[in-house]
C-alpha cells in the first residue's frame, strides 16, 4: 500500500462531512420552500384546512424549517431516516434499502456484463484495425445502442414471452429466468461506449515505446497484448467504472416500470412527484455518499495500480 | 480513412439493418401463422385458447393492483387505490352488494326511527376478527371504531365529511367533547346512532371505510405498526404487503357472509407490460389500453373474446371559475358548454372509451334521474351567446389547467381546445401542472378553467351533488355557491322519502348544469380483459368487496 494512504482516506472522509452537510441543508430547504407539500397529495380533493393542519402537526411540518431540520438531523445521526408519507406504515429505511438492493444488484450484473463485452470488443477492434472486422465490431454495438428502449423492450418482451414462450414478464426475483430480459436491456446498450473507449485507449498504448520494446524482445503476442497493452490501456477505465457506480445503484425508471421491477428508480420518481420529503432527502444523501466514496475508491485504486501516482500532500 | 473503409462500414450497417429486418419478418410471419392454427389444431402452441395454462389450475387470483396512497387504516382512506384493499380486509355495519344495494355486514338488520334521526342496528352474533383469539365483534367494537375515527389525534381526513351528521361527532373532532355522544351501545348486539338531522343516505355513508370496524386490542398493543398486519372482519386477510411490489390477501374461512371461494388474491403493484403479461398467462385480468379498443370492439383482435366493459361511477368535467373573467359572464360559460362536440370526440378519437355525460351524476348511479340534460353541441347558439356577452371582441387570455392524474387525457383536451377555437374563435391555452399545485390553485380559487373529475364513494346522488356543491359542505372544493341550489340540496338532505329525494337532486343537478360553471364531459367506463377461467367477478361500477364472489375454474 502506498505510504500515507490511511491518512489520505481519513482526510477525504473528513472533507465529505461539510459537503454532505451543505447538500442536506440545501435539499431540505428546497423541498420545504417549493410549492406543494405531501399533505396536498395525501388529501387531494378532500383537502380541508382543519384536517391538513392536524396532519402537518403529526409530521411536524407546522414548525419552522430550521427546527424541522435540527430534528431531522438528530434522528439521522441516530440512524433514523424518517418516515415515508407515501408508504405510511413503513420507515424510509424499510422502503428504500430493499429497493436500492434490487437496483444495485441488477445494475451491478449489467455493469459487469457490459464492461466484459465492451473490453473484449474494444481490444478486438483495436487489434483488428485496418480490416473490416474493426468497424464491423464497433458498428454492431453502436447499432444495438441506437435502438430506443421503447422499441426494444416491447419487441423483446413480445418475442421472448408471447411468441417463443421462454420466459415470463412479471417480477419473480433474481432466481427466475424472467430476469434475463431486463439485464440484457440494461447491459447491451452500454457496451458500445465502453468498446469505443477501450479501442481508442488500446490504439494509443500500442504506439508506446514499451510495446515496441516488448515486441522487439520477441515476447509472444499473447503476453504483449494482455500484460503490456491491456493492463495499461485499461487503467483509465477505472474512472469510468467508478463514476458509473452511483448510477448503478440509482436504478432505471423506464426499465423498472416496463418490467415491474421493485427498484429504486421508480420509487425515486414517485417520491419526487408526491413529494415524499424524507425519502427524497435520504435518496439524495445516499447518492452523494456513493459519489464521494466512488471518487475516493478511484483515487485509491489508481495509487495501488500505478505507483507513480502520489495521493495528497506528502509530509517530509 | 480510406474510401474502401468507408464503403465497408456502410456495408456493415446495411447488413445489420437487414439482419434486424429479417428477424422482424420471421417473427411476424410466425405470429400470423399462430393465429390461424391455434384454435383448430392445438399443436405448435400447446395452450388451447380457452385455457390459460398455469394460472387457471391453481386457486389464486393474480391481478394488477395499484399502490395504496395511504396506510391500510379505514379512517385514513381517501383514494380508490387504498379502499380497494380496505374493503376486502375490513367490514363495517353495512356493505354494498354487486348491484350496489346496501346489505347488512356486521349488522344483521337496522331500523330507522325518530323521523329518520335514529338508526338502531342489530349485530350478527357470528362476526369474528381474523386473528387474536378470533374475538367476536360486539357493539362496543363499532362504537370504539367510530370514536377512534373522530379522535382529532388520529387526523382522519374523511370522518367529518362522511360521519359529521352523527350527534357529537364534530364536537369530538374539534376537541370539545371526550366522546361521540350520538353513538350508544344498548347491549352487546344493539347499537344506536343518533343524527343531527334526518338522513336517508346516512346508511350509504356507512358503506364508506371511515366507519369500518378495527380491533381495539391490536391497535392499543401496537399503535405504531398495527396497519402492517391489520386485523379486520372482511372476507380476506392481509398476508403480505411489499410496497410497490405485491399485496397478497388470503381468504377468511370464517367470513360471516360466506367464505370466499378463492384461496388468495395477489395484487401485483409493480406494473410492467400488463397486456403482454396477460397474453403470456401471468395475470388474470388487465385493463384495455385505449389504443386497442377499436380492434377489440370490432372483434378483429383475438383478445376480443375476453373483453368486457361496464360503466363506472365517475364523471369528468370542467370547472369554470365564475369569479374570474371572462367566466363571470354566464353567457361566456354557456357558450363554452355549447361548443363542445363530445359525441364526435368520443366516437372518432376515443373509439367510445367513455360515455358522453348527460349529467354530473354518473349514468349508472342508482336513483339517477333520466330527465337531467347537459348542454348539447350547438355552434350557432354558442356563437350568438358569445357575441351577446360583455367580452365579445375583447376576450382576455384564457388558461385551462390540468393535473397528471384524475383528469381527462391530453388528446381529449386538445380536441376540446380545437372545438372552442373553431366554434368561438377563442384560443384556450392548455397548461399541465403537478397535482399538488393543481389542488392548491383549486383551493385558492386561482384558476380560470380546470379539467377535473370525481368518482363515487358510495352509490347515492348526494355523494356528487350534496358533497360537492352545497356551499356548506366540507368537500365543496370548487367553492360552488348558488343559494337556489343550496335550498334544493338542503331540502334533499333531510328528505326521508327516497323517490322525492332523488327528484330534488335532479332539480338541483339541472340548475348546476344550467349555470355552466361545471361542464360535465364524460362518464368513465371500465374496459377489462378477463381470462375465461375467472368466473363470478362482478362488474360493479365502484369499489366494493368483490373477490369473494370469484371462482377459478374452466368454463
Amino acid at each position: 500500500m502506498a505510504p500515507g494512504l490511511a491518512g489520505y482516506i481519513v482526510r477525504r472522509l473528513l472533507w465529505a462531512i461539510p459537503v454532505l452537510f451543505a447538500i442536506s441543508v440545501i435539499v431540505f430547504y428546497m423541498l420545504r420552500l417549493a410549492p406543494g407539500d405531501p399533505v396536498d397529495s395525501l388529501l387531494g380533493q378532500r383537502y380541508r384546512e382543519e384536517e391538513a393542519a392536524l396532519i402537518r402537526k403529526k409530521y411536524g411540518y407546522d414548525q419552522p424549517i430550521h427546527i424541522q431540520y435540527v430534528k431531522y438531523m438528530r434522528h439521522l445521526l441516530q440512524g433514523d431516516l424518517g418516515v415515508s408519507t407515501r408508504h405510511q406504515s413503513f420507515t424510509v429505511s424499510e422502503i428504500i434499502l430493499p429497493k436500492i438492493w434490487v437496483s444495485a444488484r441488477l445494475g451491478f450484473i449489467a455493469l459487469v456484463i457490459s464492461f466484459f463485452l465492451g473490453i473484449a470488443a474494444g481490444i478486438y477492434a483495436a487489434l483488428a484495425r485496418g480490416t473490416f472486422l474493426d468497424p464491423l465490431t464497433i458498428s454492431f454495438w453502436l447499432a444495438i445502442d441506437a435502438v430506443p428502449i421503447f422499441v426494444a423492450i416491447p419487441f423483446l418482451q413480445w418475442l421472448f414471452a408471447v411468441k417463443l414462450d421462454l420466459i415470463g414478464l412479471s417480477w419473480q426475483g433474481f432466481t427466475s429466468p424472467n430476469i434475463i430480459l431486463p439485464i440484457l436491456i440494461l447491459s447491451l446498450p452500454g457496451t458500445a461506449g465502453i468498446a469505443r473507449f477501450v479501442r481508442a485507449s488500446v490504439l494509443g498504448v500500442m504506439k508506446e515505446d514499451y510495446v515496441r520494446t516488448a515486441r522487439a524482445k520477441g515476447l509472444p503476442e499473447r503476453i504483449v497484448v494482455f500484460r503490456h497493452i491491456a493492463r495499461n490501456a485499461l487503467l483509465p477505465l477505472i474512472t469510468i467504472i467508478g463514476l458509473s457506480l452511483p448510477g448503478v445503484a440509482g436504478g432505471s425508471l423506464i426499465i423498472e416500470q416496463m418490467f415491474g421491477i421493485p427498484g429504486i428508480g421508480a420509487e425515486s420518481f414517485e417520491a419526487v412527484l408526491a413529494p415524499d420529503f424524507d425519502v427524497i432527502l435520504a435518496l439524495v444523501l445516499f447518492g452523494s455518499v456513493l459519489f464521494i466514496v466512488a471518487n475516493i475508491l478511484i483515487d485509491i485504486l489508481y495509487a495501488i495500480i500505478d505507483p507513480r501516482i502520489r495521493l495528497g500532500a506528502q509530509r517530509g | 480513412m480510406s474510401n474502401r473503409m468507408l464503403a465497408l462500414m456502410m456495408g456493415v450497417v446495411a447488413f445489420l439493418i437487414l439482419a434486424v429486418g429479417v428477424v422482424f419478418v420471421i417473427a411476424l410471419a410466425g405470429g400470423g401463422n399462430d393465429e390461424n392454427t391455434t384454435p383448430a389444431s392445438g399443436d405448435g402452441d400447446s395452450r388451447p385458447s380457452t385455457s390459460a395454462g398455469g394460472i387457471c389450475n391453481g386457486n389464486s387470483l393474480v391481478i394488477p393492483g395499484s399502490q395504496p396512497n395511504t396506510v391500510l387504516d379505514p379512517i385514513q382512506v381517501v383514494d380508490v387505490s387504498t379502499s380497494e384493499y380496505v374493503v376486502e380486509i375490513f367490514g363495517g355495519l353495512v356493505t354494498l352488494d354487486p348491484q350496489l344495494q346496501v346489505v347488512g355486514d356486521i349488522a344483521e338488520k337496522w331500523e330507522v326511527s325518530n323521523g329518520g334521526r335514529t338508526y338502531t342496528f342489530t349485530l350478527r352474533d357470528n362476526v369474528v376478527f381474523h386473528t387474536g383469539n378470533q374475538r367476536r365483534v360486539t357493539a362496543e367494537d363499532v362504537k370504539y371504531s367510530i370514536e377512534r375515527a373522530a379522535d382529532p389525534a388520529n387526523a382522519s381526513p374523511t370522518v367529518v365529511a362522511y360521519l359529521g351528521n352523527i350527534v357529537g361527532l364534530k364536537d369530538r373532532f374539534e376537541g370539545r367533547a371526550p366522546s361521540v355522544s350520538g353513538v350508544k351501545v344498548i347491549d352487546e348486539r344493539t347499537l344506536q346512532i343518533d343524527l343531527l338531522e334526518p338522513s336517508d343516505y346516512f346508511i350509504y355513508e356507512l358503506t364508506y371505510p371511515v366507519s369500518f370496524v378495527v380491533d381495539r386490542q391490536q391497535i392499543e398493543s401496537d399503535p405504531r405498526n398495527w396497519t402492517r398486519n391489520p386485523n379486520g372482519t372482511g372476507p380476506f386477510r392481509l398476508a403480505e404487503f411489499k410496497p410497490a411490489e405485491r399485496i397478497r390477501l388470503v381468504k377468511n374461512p370464517r367470513y360471516h357472509l360466506g367464505a370466499p371461494k378463492l384461496d388468495e388474491v395477489i395484487f401485483q403493484l409493480g406494473g410492467g407490460s400488463l397486456l403482454t403479461q396477460y397474453q403470456n398467462d401471468e395475470i388474470h385480468t388487465t385493463p384495455v389500453p385505449a389504443s386497442l379498443l377499436d380492434s377489440i370492439k370490432d372483434g378483429s383482435n383475438p383478445l376480443a373474446k375476453d373483453y368486457r366493459s361496464y360503466p363506472a361511477l365517475a364523471t369528468f368535467y370542467f370547472t369554470l371559475n365564475p369569479n374570474k373573467p371572462p367566466f363571470d359572464d354566464p353567457k361566456v360559460r354557456q357558450a363554452f358548454a355549447l361548443s363542445l362536440d363530445r359525441e364526435t370526440i368520443n366516437s372518432v378519437l376515443l373509439f367510445d372509451y367513455y360515455d358522453v355525460a348527460e349529467g354530473i351524476v354518473p349514468g349508472a348511479m342508482p336513483g339517477r334521474s333520466g330527465t337531467v340534460r347537459t348542454y348539447p353541441y350547438d355552434p350557432d347558439r354558442a356563437k350568438q351567446l358569445l357575441s351577446e356577452s360583455k367580452y365579445a371582441g375583447n376576450m382576455p387570455r384564457i388558461v385551462l389547467t390540468y393535473a397528471g392524474s384524475g383528469a381527462a387525457p391530453g388528446d381529449v383536451l386538445v380536441a376540446i381546445q380545437e372545438n372552442w377555437q373553431q366554434v368561438l374563435g377563442v384560443t384556450v391555452e392548455l397548461q399541465a401542472i403537478d397535482t399538488a399545485a393543481f389542488l392548491r390553485e383549486q383551493r385558492q380559487g386561482n384558476f380560470q378553467i380546470q379539467s377535473d373529475g370525481w368518482s363515487a364513494d358510495y352509490p347515492d346522488p348526494e355523494n356528487f351533488l350534496g358533497k360537492l356543491f352545497a356551499s356548506d359542505s366540507p368537500l365543496n372544493y370548487t367553492k360552488y355557491n348558488n343559494p337556489e341550489v343550496d335550498a334544493l340540496l338542503k331540502q334533499a338532505r333531510v328528505e326521508t322519502n327516497r323517490e322525492r329525494r332523488y327528484q330534488l337532486y335532479a332539480q338541483a343537478e339541472q340548475k348546476i348544469i344550467d349555470d355552466a360553471s361545471i361542464i360535465p364531459t364524460f362518464w368513465s367506463v371500465e374496459h377489462l380483459l378477463v381470462k375465461p377461467c375467472v368466473q363470478g367477478l362482478p362488474n360493479a361500477p365502484m369499489t366494493i368487496p368483490r373477490y369473494r364472489y370469484v371462482e377459478i375454474k374452466e368454463p
